[in-house]
């Protein structure tokens, strides 16, 4: 029993050290910035995803779930298709970002306070 | 297909799933607790099939622990299906997310061939040991599958 418990302590402690998992998206990865035109729009949770055509490639662009995007200034219809859209955030993928900052029309909406 | 899916987008609940953030939130915390508790139930059975613990009486062990795990799987089937809502099409264009409901179609079919054939009283040991460690394997599977979910795009 007394040695069931000490492996019990063991894998608890394990646990706690093993390094905070960023929370998903959060990989590391170099930060960039884009510049395009909306092509497709799919907002809510968990997260929206864009898409935007950056001189001919198509990449994803994940933006906030509806509360972060709303607290960052953005109204229904600012994310829409056809909106120029220029964003700045953590890439994810070949054709993929998670975005931090963006901007439309000279406007500046900040998702990730804590990350700029 | 495609229709299906863009219709189970459209309706007030699905909308609510979409944009509510307290109630998304609640709602994936309410599937995490129905996969512990079905996971939690039914590792222990599975290790007591396998032979660990025989010392304790398998059909009253199940008693306990087959209530829990189907309460546990129903949880978890309703808060998942609430989940699914919220972006249909692009679930069920994920290949990990079909490989997850066969991964749950096999782990129950193997749980009711076991039950409804011959049920855990007349069943070989042989076949309690096969029933025990497919559960062993399926179960887990189905739960990376799922928390896998949010980290690929596959």
């Amino acid at each position: 029993m007394q040695r069931q418990a000490r492996w019990l302590l063991a894998i608890v402690i394990a646990l706690f050290l093993a390094p905070a998992q960023a929370h998903h998206g959060w990989t590391g990865g170099e930060t960039i910035e884009i510049e395009g035109s909306i092509t497709q729009v799919r907002l809510g949770n968990p997260h929206g995803e864009v898409e935007l055509d950056v001189d001919g490639e198509t990449w994803t662009v994940e933006v906030g779930q509806p509360w972060r995007n709303e607290r960052a200034g953005l109204a229904e219809g600012d994310l829409a298709e056809g909106v120029e859209l220029r964003v700045s955030g953590e890439r994810a993928g070949e054709r993929r970002l998670k975005a931090e900052q963006l901007w439309i029309d000279g406007d500046h909406y900040v998702l990730y306070p804590g990350r700029i | 297909m495609t229709t299906l899916l863009a219709w189970l987008g459209e309706n007030a609940l699905a909308e609510w799933m979409r944009l509510s953030r307290w109630g998304y939130a609640a709602v994936n915390a309410l599937h995490v607790l129905g996969v512990s508790l079905l996971l939690g139930a039914i590792v222990s059975l599975d290790l007591r099939l396998l032979g660990w613990r025989r010392q304790l009486p398998l059909q009253t062990l199940a008693r306990l622990l087959q209530p829990v795990a189907i309460g546990g799987l129903v949880l978890a089937m309703a808060a998942g299906t609430l989940l699914f809502l919220a972006d249909p099409t692009g679930y069920a264009g994920m290949t990990l997310f079909r490989l997850k409901l066969g991964l749950i179609g096999l782990a129950v079919a193997n749980a009711l061939l076991l039950n409804l054939g011959p049920g855990l009283a007349a069943a070989t040991p042989r076949r309690l040991r096969l029933a025990g460690l497919l559960s062993l394997l399926l179960w887990p599977a189905t739960l990376l599958a799922g928390r896998f979910l949010a980290f690929l795009d596959a």
